[in-house]
């Protein structure tokens, strides 16, 4: 066992978890952020896509142990204030949700590729999200969502 | 956009957001993966590692004695009684044990199941229940399994599960009467359905009372309720099945699976605790449902003017180790073609084989893609054979409006050839079909076309169809609908709580969604066949209306009118002639709730789908209350030294008769594009000996972001008078016809039709090498 502390979602979180508990396990069994979704356990889908210092990752592949001192966000952690961000109310408006279950890694991994190219082009959109399986959409309303996100004028 | 204040009034026909999207953006919307519940347990099947075999023992006791052990299930815990998916039509087919007792048919066949405090441990008990076994001989292939002297898996002769004799007509006779006669063979691979949910179920049991509760992530929990009370000796009453959100079902989450029996077996024998049972994604490849590979025969005769003559010919299709959905399933994959096309004569053997390998079943599309791919491919070859385009090819032959066809459906509204010429007029299907041929360049483009239909609905389950919806309207204006229609992302639940708020009069964000549980909403069959929007929508209509009659009926006795003319309109009740406001949607409830009236709104819907009896071994009868068409046209381009093809448009022009919600319904409709443009390119379950060889998706690749194509998607609007608000069910359809779309554009781009999917640049180049013999 050791001692891991991180940031998550803005707070200080500290954690005892054994060496090679998976960082997905330690969000959803341990802190019980259920937003981060399993879908294969084996690094091939993203459902369990979460920021880690800023970049995607797949909580999947992550032992929590190397967490220590990391800045973590989850899809708990996207609300501003307890209202949705732009990049979420986007999602809804574009019609990007279907059955829902990779919208939380989506929505993560759109995050990562906008914090990094605020105005990306349409290729990079779809490079940006290629990780990221969805069975539901077809992609099209997915990648229209992340765009209008970047070029909505202002609030 | 502030929520508090956004009134969408008269949704129906609006992009309204979907009424699950916020929680689905936040990570709140919680699935049966998510369910945690005091004391769970950890539950894990086990699966037999042969192929074909006799159970000779089971002895549960070493892992029984292990510590964190809770509960150890095998056949000799359970009554034995099998189940299947097509009991009501084809009794014969009901073949697989919850646990199997005396036999394994398939690697994966579950014969017994543990629950333990934490997976390693219930790993470690499934490692130490010791089974031994008779290995049988086996048989993989449906042609070999077919063969006299084959391996028998079951007791049918020659492994044949279910044969199907589709006729009408004379065949022979119209055969002689073409003046062009062409025969095909078509191959089509296994597919997975990869939900990103994989299947899970928590079951509890609870002592005191003698009852079930099982959270699964199903498209049709009062199934599910069914088949456990048969198979676990209970009575329905005993059993609750929960649904929550599913990510995904694609037609693989229809059925009872035996984790889900386990659950609750486990369960029971755990004192009650709730048990978990969660497929990996290896469990959920190998071991779950997929699509039925088919061997797809056809030879067919046509005059020079481009009538249809005759069709005949013989469907092969790869069952797996149980029936599943299979009976059905084959039925609906010959008999589509008669509402696509005009046919009288018609001669096609469906058979539907054992084989040692896992089962096949209901995957979206209900056999339809595979026989899309082969006859769309096949009606392009016979258009070719006396010069027809292909399009005038189909507008000759394609099914009209107000008609009957040969096997009795009756099609009402039908789209079909406005699909067709729309679908040619969008992609300017005259400049382009053809150029390919003519270049010489080695990068060349070309256009095919694909036409389909649907049903939406299907009686294949029981003998009726219905569905119910219940709404109560509360004292504060809020109106909660419960339904027992099962959302499983195709955004079902938005459609009816648009119906509902139409319907009676108040905006969409007044409706409270409830579904769907066995115990507190009304029955539902589930989410298959398309038939939701149509068949629980036309229910959630109908249950909004008596509401409204109801609250009508108050304030024409306060304001002494005439009920008949009054209606709600935009949050008002108001007088029907000149719309002049008599009160308020919030004032009227009040009333009802006031001291004189005392009148809780309650409010009730049924509808069962105006359908005649259907005989599936003939395929006659009228099997839905109303069809949806659509024509597809794709363009590609190939590179005739690779191989490669890139899809550069899919245009989909579909008769979905009114879209309740057009984002939605183009969501289904590129959702379904592009599955289907995966099963064209690159999806294949393939399996050795029985074993799946890609359980994973970075071996079964389905399509990614970076594949994702071009899509026109345009609505032919019939209004079908059946359907709540003029709607058609439409979940399906846009996959029928999109392998053969594009192996028909290829055509036209390179010269060469593929007849096996998927479509590899390899057998690309080996086509047009061989053409070059020629």
């Amino acid at each position: 066992m050791k001692t891991i502390a991180f940031t998550l979602n803005g707070h200080k979180t500290e954690v005892d978890v054994p060496d090679n508990e998976l960082l997905i396990e330690t969000l959803r069994e341990r802190l019980g952020l259920l937003g981060t979704k399993p879908g294969c356990l084996e690094g091939e889908c993203g459902a369990c896509t979460v920021l880690f210092n800023g970049k995607n990752i797949l909580s999947c592949l992550k032992l929590t142990a190397d967490a220590d001192g990391a800045t973590i966000m989850t899809i708990e952690g996207v609300a501003e204030n307890g209202a949705l961000s732009g990049l979420q109310q986007s999602f809804i408006d574009q019609g990007a949700v279907q059955c829902g279950y990779c919208t939380p890694g989506m929505i993560l991994a759109s995050k990562a590729l906008l914090d990094e190219k605020p105005r990306p082009t349409d290729e990079e959109i779809v490079r940006g999200l290629d990780g990221n399986l969805c069975r539901c959409t077809g992609y099209i309303k997915i990648i229209e969502a992340v765009r209008a996100a970047a070029f909505k004028k202002g609030p | 956009m502030n929520r508090e204040t956004r009134k969408t009034t008269s949704p129906v026909g609006k992009a309204v957001p979907r009424i699950d999207a916020r929680p689905k953006v936040t990570g709140e919307a919680l699935y049966v993966y998510d369910m945690r519940l005091p004391g769970m347990l950890v539950g894990k099947m086990l699966r037999s590692p042969h192929a074909h075999a006799k159970i000779l023992q089971i002895d549960t006791s070493k892992a029984e004695r292990l510590p964190g052990v809770k509960a150890v299930v095998s056949a000799s815990d359970t009554a034995k009684i099998k189940f299947g998916s097509n009991e009501y039509f084809f009794p014969y087919t009901v073949d697989q044990l919850p646990l199997e007792d005396e036999k394994v048919r398939y690697i994966g066949d579950e014969i017994g199941a543990v629950a333990a405090v934490d997976e390693a441990t219930a790993e470690k008990a499934l490692s130490l229940i010791d089974v031994r076994y008779e290995v049988l001989p086996a048989v993989f292939d449906p042609v070999q399994a077919m063969k006299p002297g084959a391996p028998a898996i079951h007791t049918s002769m020659n492994n044949i599960g279910v044969m199907l004799p589709v006729q009408y007509g004379d065949v022979e006779g119209a055969l002689k009467d073409s003046d062009y006669v062409h025969e095909d063979v078509f191959y089509l691979p296994s597919a997975a359905h990869c939900s990103l949910e994989p299947h899970v179920s928590v079951g509890q049991y609870g002592i005191a009372e003698e009852r079930i509760t099982l959270w699964t992530s199903t498209q049709a929990p009062f199934k599910v309720r069914e088949a456990l009370a048969k198979t676990l000796r209970m009575e329905q009453a005993d059993i609750r099945v929960i649904k929550l959100n599913v990510g995904g079902g694609f037609g693989g989450k229809l059925e009872m699976l035996p984790m889900d029996f386990s659950a609750c077996l486990l369960s029971k024998k755990a004192g009650g605790l709730p048990v978990k049972i969660a497929c990996t994604r290896q469990e959920e490849f190998s071991f779950t449902r997929r699509k039925h590979p088919m061997i797809y025969k056809l030879k067919s005769g046509v005059k020079k003017d481009g009538t249809l003559m005759a069709i005949t010919g013989e469907v092969i299709a790869d069952g797996g180790a149980y029936c599943s959905y299979g009976p059905t399933l084959i039925a609906a994959s010959i008999m589509r073609i008669f509402m696509v096309y005009k046919i009288r004569n018609f001669r096609v053997f469906g058979f539907r084989v054992y084989t040692n390998t896992p089962i096949c079943g209901a995957i979206r599309g209900f056999g339809g893609v595979q026989s899309g791919f082969a006859v769309e491919s096949h009606m392009d070859m016979l258009a070719r054979g006396i010069g027809m385009d292909p399009i005038e090819f189909r507008l000759k032959n394609a099914t009209d409006p107000d008609t009957v066809t040969v096997n009795k459906l009756v099609l009402s509204t039908n789209g079909l050839k406005e699909c067709i010429r729309r679908g040619a007029e969008v992609s300017r299907w005259k400049e382009k079909y053809g150029r390919g041929k003519q270049s010489d360049a080695d990068v060349v483009r070309g256009i095919g076309i694909g036409i389909a239909a649907d049903v939406m609905g299907s009686k294949m389950y029981k003998a009726h169809e219905s569905a119910g919806t219940i709404i109560k309207v509360e004292e504060d204006g809020s109106v909660y609908v419960f339904t027992g229609a099962a959302d499983i992302g195709q955004g079902s639940d938005t459609a009816l709580a648009q119906i509902a708020a139409q319907e009676l009069g108040v905006a969409y964000e007044r409706i409270r969604i409830k579904a769907a549980d066995t115990e507190t909403t009304p029955f539902d069959t589930g989410s298959f066949a398309s038939r939701v929007t149509f068949i629980s929508g036309n229910a959630t209509k109908n249950a909004a209306g008596d509401v409204k009659r109801q609250i009508l009926e108050v304030v024409a006795r306060e304001k002494k009118l005439d009920k008949e003319d009054l209606d709600i309109r935009d949050e008002e009740v108001v007088q029907r002639g000149d719309n002049a406001a008599v009160m308020s949607f919030d004032k009227a409830v009040e009333l009802c709730y006031s001291f004189d009236y005392g009148h809780l709104l309650i409010g009730r819907g049924n509808y069962n789908p105006k359908t005649t009896p259907i005989d599936f071994r003939t395929g006659e009868g009228n099997i839905s209350g109303s069809y949806g068409f659509e024509a597809q046209i794709a363009e590609v381009e190939v590179d005739k030294k690779t191989g490669r093809v890139k899809v550069l448009k899919v245009t989909d022009v579909h008769d979905i008769g009114y879209p309740i919600n057009p984002q939605s319904v183009h969501g289904q409709i590129e959702g379904s594009i592009l599955m289907g443009v995966g099963y064209t390119f690159h999806e294949d379950l393939r399996l050795t000996e029985g074993r799946v060889l890609n359980p994973n998706f970075s071996k079964y690749r389905i399509p990614r972001s970076t594949d994702k194509v071009d899509i026109a998607s345009i609505f032919v609007e019939t209004k079908d008078p059946q359907g709540p608000f003029g709607a058609k069910g439409m979940g399906e359809a846009s996959l029928l016809p999109t392998a053969a779309a594009l192996a028909n554009a290829i055509h036209d781009a390179v010269g060469v039709q593929i007849k096996e999917l998927p479509i590899t640049p390899e057998k690309i180049l080996a086509a047009l090498k061989a053409r070059q013999k020629e």
